[in-house]
């Protein structure tokens, strides 16, 4: 999976009834641009070099200095020249981890993921769609969404007719400070 | 249209010629090998005088069933305009001229032209005819990207 800024906000949980656009002007900061490596494993894999596609098939893992995911099959369309990763499918058993800034840990498990990344003027649409019973879990709540979006660029998760389970007393779940209450 | 199939019979003529000398050759002389060879194939027209792919090797020995023995192998792609476009390279492996196939259960490693995006694996077969690559083992990808760029 691609990389966003390594300094963007940590991700917060914002949900919604109706999926929202996605669209979102880059995160602004002060640290120049600069490359990142995403690497991936996997048993095999077949390249098609004429439509420029490639299938990664058993045992995958991802690992990019801010995600890590694993899943049975993945298939990448290699971008051209100089262009960034602009579509990526995980399917199967997809798990994907990682922590944000604060500290806070996140787990989300799905059926199938797709990565999206276009760029339309100063633009920036960067998402992960997780569908097949998709579900994400930090120290404080699990919640289920069918789908679920997570906006890369913001950093925010996206949910229709969310779920949610607390793990969590119910006085917590009215104090404030709780970030995954403020998903709704 | 002629330059085209030109450009497309001769190689693998030779290639077929080739394999042919190698397994009389190799029957006669089991040293018999060959060095730099190349095997080019070109773009649909109105590109037909770009080399799509080129297919090359530092040196050749025949097997039996027209087979050949290559070392050092390495598969160019280009764009139409003449820009590499992937570099695909293996140490050993064995090619098939007549149905345009490589293989080995060696390393292989594949990059773009621009190196952002870098693959290694173990044991692979390249079918020349559709440009199709398959890594049987141990596969690693690197792929480099720019972090967001920030609003102007």
């Amino acid at each position: 999976m691609a990389q966003t800024n390594p300094v963007a906000p940590a991700p917060a949980m914002a949900a919604t009834n109706v999926l929202a656009a996605t669209n979102a002007t880059a995160v602004a900061t002060n640290i120049p641009a600069a490359k990142v490596a995403t690497e991936i494993s996997s048993d095999a894999a077949d390249f098609d070099l004429n439509t420029r596609l490639a299938v990664y098939r058993g045992n995958v893992t991802v690992i990019d200095p801010q995600v890590k995911m694993t899943c049975e099959r993945l298939v990448v369309d290699l971008p051209a020249a100089g262009a960034h990763l602009s579509h990526v499918v995980a399917e199967t058993n997809v798990v994907i981890d990682f922590t944000d800034e604060k500290g806070q840990n996140y787990h989300v498990t799905s059926a199938k993921a797709v990565y999206d990344y276009q760029v339309e003027g100063s633009v920036t649409n960067e998402t992960v769609t997780f569908t097949g019973s998709p579900k994400v879990e930090t120290a404080q709540s699990t919640i289920e969404s069918e789908p679920m979006i997570w906006d890369r660029t913001r950093n925010k998760f996206q949910f229709i007719s969310p779920r949610m389970t607390s793990h969590e007393g119910l006085e917590k779940m009215t104090g404030t400070n709780n970030p995954s209450l403020k998903l709704f | 249209m002629k330059r085209r199939a030109t450009n497309l019979v001769l190689p693998a003529v030779a290639a077929i010629f080739l394999a042919a000398a190698f397994s009389e050759r190799a029957q006669q002389n089991p040293l018999g090998h060959a060095t730099d060879f190349t095997s080019e194939s070109y773009f649909e027209p109105p590109h037909e005088q770009q080399v799509k792919m080129r297919l090359s090797g530092a040196d050749a020995s025949p097997l039996p069933g027209g087979l050949m023995d290559v070392k050092r192998l390495r598969i160019e792609m280009f764009t139409v305009d003449g820009r590499p476009q992937l570099i695909v390279l293996a140490p050993q492996c064995t090619y098939s001229p007549l149905d345009g196939m490589a293989s080995s259960s060696g390393k292989l490693q594949l990059q773009t032209g621009d190196g952002k995006f870098r693959v290694e694996g173990e044991g692979f077969l390249w079918r020349q005819g559709d440009s199709s690559l398959t890594i049987s083992n141990h596969v690693h990808t690197v792929i480099d990207l720019p972090a967001l760029q920030p609003p102007k």
